[in-house]
């Protein structure tokens, strides 16, 4: 069972990475980085029931924490730039500040 | 076997609206068909025991983080002309997967290659909330003290980031 779930993991990654580089929507952007984080889990999960020990449960708890901390970063950061740029696109947030 | 083809079902959801996430052009489809990965990746815990973790996945994932980015997607009234034009999108995708690839296939090459599965027979405990809460609060208190400082200073950032100016 144990490689079978670390093959979806992998493959799982894999579509998150392509997401991540290849679209320039912010949100799609952000949801590719979740997918990463939980393809991480999905492998931590299949690790702690092959060794039958919680820790690695316990470390993609840790990650479910980090993962709730990034939204809230995230949504505020939406928030912000679409209220300055009236646009979801990375292409235009390399100049942050008031000019237009 | 019963339990296989669960799984072979589950992880075809889950790579069908993974792919469905990075290639749809609206951002409130791509959010919808997540919830549908990050259910069926729920499902996948529950296939192995984890009994908790599966609720945790279902409650913060699929409950509070994807609401939350749902609620943003609807709050900011996006319309087609603030989406980025992605006109060459589906080259931009076929080309990063053709980079990809080759490295994932290594990957899972690897896996098949090796024997890594040590096939420990799991207790009745196992992944219920008594197990992963004593070992939460006995090998791993201090990451966990940590991550509610990180919880804090991410909130108090995303006030501080959100705020109007004066």
């Amino acid at each position: 069972m144990l490689e079978k779930y670390m093959i979806l993991s992998i493959i799982l990654f894999s579509i998150g990475i392509v997401g991540l580089i290849s679209r320039r929507n912010i949100i799609v952007i952000y949801m590719s980085i979740e997918l990463l984080l939980n393809a991480v889990n999905l492998s931590l999960i299949a690790i702690s029931a092959d060794t039958a020990d919680a820790s690695a449960q316990v470390v993609s708890m840790l990650i479910i924490a980090i993962t709730a901390s990034e939204a809230a970063l995230f949504m505020a950061l939406f928030v912000v730039l679409f209220r300055n740029k009236a646009s979801l696109d990375v292409n235009l947030f390399d100049i942050l500040g008031n000019k237009r | 076997m019963q339990s296989d083809s669960i799984f072979f079902l589950l992880a075809l959801i889950t790579i069908v609206s993974s792919i469905v996430m990075i290639s749809a052009h609206r951002p409130i489809d791509s959010a919808l068909s997540f919830i549908v990965t990050l259910v069926s990746i729920a499902a996948l815990f529950a296939l192995v025991n984890a009994t908790f973790l599966f609720v945790v996945q279902i409650i913060i994932y699929a409950g509070a983080i994807l609401s939350l980015i749902l609620f943003i997607i609807m709050f900011l009234n996006i319309k087609d002309e603030n989406l980025p034009d992605e006109r060459y999108k589906n080259y931009w995708l076929l080309g990063t997967s053709l980079i990809v690839a080759p490295f994932s296939f290594i990957l899972i090459d690897l896996i098949l290659r090796s024997n890594i599965a040590l096939k420990a027979q799991i207790s009745e405990e196992f992944g219920t909330i008594k197990d992963v809460g004593l070992t939460l609060f006995d090998k791993w208190i201090l990451p966990f003290e940590l991550v509610s400082i990180l919880l804090l200073v991410a909130l108090i950032g995303a006030v501080i980031l959100s705020k109007k100016e004066a």
